[in-house]
This record gives structure tokens, sequence and C-alpha cells, in this order.
């Protein structure tokens, strides 16, 4: 009863805080995602296939050359950027982006580069998924370190192929785990299993937008459902999160995708979002400049428009909705490295917003 | 009484194919479910299909419409100034019309496919042939006269069609449909569980049930009682918030349309009934 009444104090000293915000840049051409290169400077992609510098004092832009060639359709592009743990010492970032393979057909790839003189150098294509869909669309694209220095990428699962992703001979609704120069990590779960791809890490997923890993080394999901459905998953090794043989959402024309929520063999979300919410991404915020929001994952929503604080406690979630007052379909979200929060808009004309701490 | 038969003639047609064409995805998924080991039972199998005929049938049925709409059209107007005619003009057109009705449905649409069933070359050529006997109940339709009997039957027909959502949801997802009029199932005690659960199913189903009835019957009771059930929640709902204080609920409007749209079928009957007579 005493961590309800703290809930419901907690929640209401929320309720009155208003943010302000800044506009720091904008008329994005559908910027995608972003990462500090120091406090001022980021680094951020754009859909159509563009990587860009800019600094968020005297907001001038630099465009990097030789990113690569993406195809640019649909919800595919130039995706995600991250950079390498050592980055200050090897320069090296990593960028995922849909692109079309030697039979014409638009899959997921995630390259290397480094970055100097604002150029790529060195770049190196370490994965392409087998995972041939037709047009860009589902392909997940969220990059993570885990702490031993492999990657974990997410594959979507290319929406008329949902099917696939209860199997294991193709990349459609996997999450991927790699080392950084291409090679599969030999405890990989399914490195020994016939038929089965070697770089899958867990598999029925359908189109994963969030990806983080904690200090501790938990790895947390989250995947847009279809109408409904939307969820947060911890990721294990091995496991099957159950897309489409369980869902808790229907399919966008009406029609059900499964009958099934749950079943034995196939994991259960931590939490599911119906109606849909549309995750875009999420971190977990750990810093003081905002003492209401430190332990808590921020999940940045395209429909409903917001950002979900969510924590969780006992087996239980608990949510609250930040930001609406921007009204706007958020992208993307990052926190600086001094852990001032800036938010990512949506689509051509997008935006970055600073987000100011209550007292400020 | 002669009606102007070829719009109703289109929207059957159209509510027929869907007919057709909806276990078309629904069968497909329940195969690929089978596969991978899902408990597929008679239940969930038929909870798969009426489903899919109401959620999915009912956008279909808009595309349908709009696509038997032209391609009858201008299979009319091919009978009427060439040689060719006849029910297998008619069916052609509307194997064509789904035809191309589907491929521009994943040109407009991201280029996705977001019929499951359509996603096979079996699967395509079904529809077509769906297509196919849908033109052909519409020539059926229109080949002799039709009286205002064809209209009611329609307008019934379709009131069911749209209850059965409802119906559906109530049966097989409780917690779902309660959730659409302002209930945590969950939260509620197991006897007040038990009593929304066996009202609410009863009182869409029964509707359903009548209004099935009336247009199979024409037996205009069955339509006014319809009509009663729903008058009466909507009068009940507005006695709820003036009399007794409880918050106010805008549903009343839909249960008033849900009313007026029976018994306007049940008052067209009995105004026919008296002109013959």
């Amino acid at each position: 009863m005493s961590f309800r009444i703290f809930l419901s104090l907690f929640f209401l000293s929320n309720l009155y805080a208003a943010y302000k915000y800044e506009t720091v840049l904008d008329d994005l051409d559908d910027a995608w995602s972003f990462v500090f290169l120091d406090e001022n400077t980021i680094l951020y992609t754009e859909l159509p296939g563009n990587l860009k510098i800019a600094n968020l004092i005297d907001k001038t832009i630099t465009n990097i050359s030789n990113p690569p060639l993406v195809h640019y359709a649909s919800q595919g592009g130039l995706s995600e950027v991250v950079l390498d743990p050592k980055f200050e010492s090897n320069h090296k970032i990593y960028l995922s982006y849909s692109a079309k393979d030697e039979n014409n057909k638009s899959t997921l790839f995630l390259s290397s580069a480094e970055l100097k003189d604002n150029s790529l150098i060195n770049s190196k294509i370490i994965f392409k998924a087998d995972a041939p869909r037709r047009t860009s669309v589902h392909i997940g694209a969220k990059i993570a370190f885990l702490p031993d220095g492999t990657l974990l990428l997410n594959s979507g699962d290319g929406f008329d192929h949902r099917e696939k992703a209860q199997y294991l001979d193709n990349h459609f609704g996997k999450i991927i785990r790699i080392n950084t120069d291409g090679s599969v990590p030999s405890d990989n779960p399914f490195t020994n299993i016939m038929g089965a791809l070697p770089e899958i890490y867990s598999y029925g997923h359908r189109n994963m937008q969030g990806l983080l890993v904690t200090s501790e080394g938990d790895i947390y999901e989250h995947e847009h459902g279809p109408k409904g459905g939307d969820e947060i998953n911890l990721i294990k090794p091995s496991l099957n999160y159950g897309w489409p043989a369980i869902t808790y959402g229907i399919d966008y024309s009406g029609a059900v995708i499964s009958p099934f929520t749950e079943k034995e063999g196939m994991e259960q979300p931590l939490l599911h979002w119906t109606p849909s919410i549309a995750p875009s991404d999420m971190i977990l915020y750990q810093n003081n400049l905002y003492p209401e929001l430190n332990g808590s994952f921020l999940v940045t929503a395209l429909v409903s428009k917001d950002v979900k604080k969510v924590f969780f406690k006992d087996g239980t979630d608990y949510q609250e909705s930040l930001f609406s007052d921007l009204k706007q379909r958020l992208r993307n979200i990052e926190a600086s490295p001094a852990g001032v929060i800036y938010l990512l808009t949506d689509g051509p004309g997008g935006k970055l917003i600073k987000v100011l701490p209550i007292d400020q | 009484m002669r009606i102007a038969k070829y719009p109703f003639a289109v929207l059957s047609a159209a509510l027929f194919t869907v007919l057709l064409v909806t276990p078309i995805s629904s069968i497909s998924n329940i195969i690929w479910l089978s596969s991978v080991d899902m408990p597929i039972s008679l239940l969930s199998a038929l909870e798969v299909l009426l489903f899919d005929f109401q959620r999915l049938g009912i956008a279909l049925f808009a595309v349908f419409t709009i696509a038997f709409s032209i391609a009858f059209t201008v299979a009319g107007l091919v009978s009427k100034f060439t040689n060719f005619g006849g029910r297998n003009l008619y069916a052609i057109a509307g194997a064509v019309a789904i035809g191309v009705a589907l491929i521009l449905m994943v040109e407009l649409l991201f280029q996705t496919q977001l019929l499951g069933g359509n996603r096979s070359f079996i699967g395509k050529i079904l529809h077509w042939v769906a297509g196919f006997f849908g033109g052909y109940f519409f020539y059926n339709l229109i080949s002799s006269d039709r009286s205002y009997t064809f209209v009611i039957r329609f307008f019934g027909v379709f009131y069911a069609y749209f209850l059965l959502g409802l119906v559906l949801n109530w049966i097989f997802t409780p917690a779902s449909a309660a959730a659409d009029f302002g209930f945590v199932l969950n939260e509620l005690s197991d006897s007040a569980q038990n009593a929304l659960l066996r009202d609410f199913t009863s009182f869409f189903v029964a509707t359903f049930v009548f209004s099935i009835f009336g247009a199979i019957t024409l037996n205009p009771a069955w339509f006014f009682s319809a009509g009663i059930v729903y008058y009466g929640a909507a009068l009940f709902n507005l006695m709820a918030v003036y009399v007794h204080g409880t918050a106010y609920n805008q549903i009343y409007i839909g249960e008033i349309v849900l009313g007026t749209w029976p018994t306007l079928l049940a008052l067209t009957i009995i105004y026919k009934n008296k002109s013959s007579n």
C-alpha cells in the first residue's frame, strides 16, 4: 500500500511538471537517428541517405561524404548510426540501412567505417540480412553493443514475410548478434543448429525500433505491433518471442493474425500497448538532471505523439505520458553526455528539440 | 413495385463476394498456425473465420463495391453496344474487378500485401474465382425484376452484418468488448463479470438474430423488436444521466441510429403491405 501511495505522489508531482522546449535544429530531411560526438555536436542520419554533423550551438550542419548507397523508399533508407565503444581512439562508426541486393530486392545492411575529416573511409559491409523484400518496410535497423563488444542488430519481419519470423533459416524478424568485423561469435545460440543462420540471437519479432543494453548487460527491445500489441521485451539468447503465432494485435485490415496471445515456449512481453502507440526509440535515462526521470525507460511514440516514461517493479509496469504538449510524432530520443534530453521529430521538415529541465 | 435494382445488386454482390473472399485469408492463416503447432481447435478456427468475415470484410466490402460499380457499368455498356453479354460477361467483369482491386491495394498501400490469403499464387487465383462468382451472382440479381423486399432484405442483412462484430467481440474476446464499454473486466467481481458477459452478449445476439429473422421472413415484428431494444437502451441511457446522475455517455446517439434502422425497415414493410392491400 505504501508503495502505491508513493507512486501516487510521484505521478502527482510530475503532473504539474511543465517542461520547456527549445528547437535546436529545424527542417531536417526525414532524420532517423542521432548520436552525440560531444555535448554540443551530434552525428545524425537522414533516411534519403545523408549523414551529417550538426553543431548545436552555432547550428552549422556539415555533410559527411561517402555515406553508403541506400534504397530510400517507404520506411527504408539510412537508418541507425552508433559510435564504436572505442570511438575516441579508432573513430569507427556503424550504420544500418536498407539497400538493394544482387537480385534487386531490398534488405537490411550494416556497415562499419571510420569517420575522419568529415568523410567516411575504410567502409565495409559487415552484415547483409538474408531478408530480401520488394520494398523497404519493417526493416528494424536498431543497433546496440553488448558489454563483450559484440553488436546486436534488429532485423524486422518485412511485413509480407511475417511467418518467416518463426523460422531460423532467414533473418526476417530476428535479433542478430555479430562481432564488429562481421564474423559470428562462437557462443551465438544457433551456431550448431542445422539449417539455422548462425547470426540469430533471438527470433519471433516484428518491427523492432527500440534496442538498448543496460550496464548490467540486460537487453531490452520494443517492437511495433500491428493494430495493437506493441511490445517491450526482455531479450534472452535463443528465445522465441512469438510473432506472429501469438500476438495482442490484429492486422491493419482487421483480420485476425492469431487467436492466441500465449503459448508455452514463446515469451510474453514485459508490457504491451493496445491500442498501439507506435514506439520508435527507447533509452534508459540515468542522470539526475531530470531527477523525476532517473532510472526510467523513455520510449518515443509516433502515434500517441509523446514519450512514455516506463519502469518496472515486482513484475508490474508503471507508465506516464511525457512531452505530449509538443504534439509531434517523435522518432528518436537521446540523452547528451551531460544528461540533457533531445527529441527528434519524424518525417520531412523534422526538428531536434531540447527538453529543458524543469528548474530552467 | 419495381425498384432501381442495380445499386442494391452491386452492394449485394459485393457482400456475397466478401463472404467468399475472407475465408481465403482465414484458412491460409489457420493452416499456417497449425503448421507451427498452434493448438487450433474448431472454436478457434471459427473465431478466425467469423472475425475476418466481419472486420476484414467491412474494409473489403467498400473496396469491392467501388470495383464492382465500375466493372459492371463497363460490362453493361459492352452488353448494350456489342453482341457480348450474359452471365459470363458479368462473371468475367467481377473476376477482373477483384483482381485489379487487389493489385491496386498493394501498389497504393506501400507495396505491401495486406491480404494474407493473396500472398500465394493459389490464393490469388481463388480471389479471382471469388470475383467471378460475385459477377455471376450480380447477373442473377439483375436478370429479373426486383421488388422493395430486395432492398429490405439487403438492409436487414447488412444491419445484422454490422452487429456481428459486436456479437463476436462479446463471445470470443469479452475483455476487449468490455473495455470498449468502459469496463475493466478483471477488476469486476466474479458475479459482476458473469452478469456483464451474460447480459451484453444476450443483448447483441438477440438483436442480431431478430434482424436475420426479419430479413428472412419480412415480418416487421422482428425488426420492431430490434428497434425497441436499441431505443430502450437510448432512453435508459438518458434516464441514467438525468435521473440517476451518472456521467453523460454519448453512445445514446449510436443506440438511436441502431434503433431507427430496423424500425424504418419495419415501417416500410407495413406501409407496402397496406398499399398492396
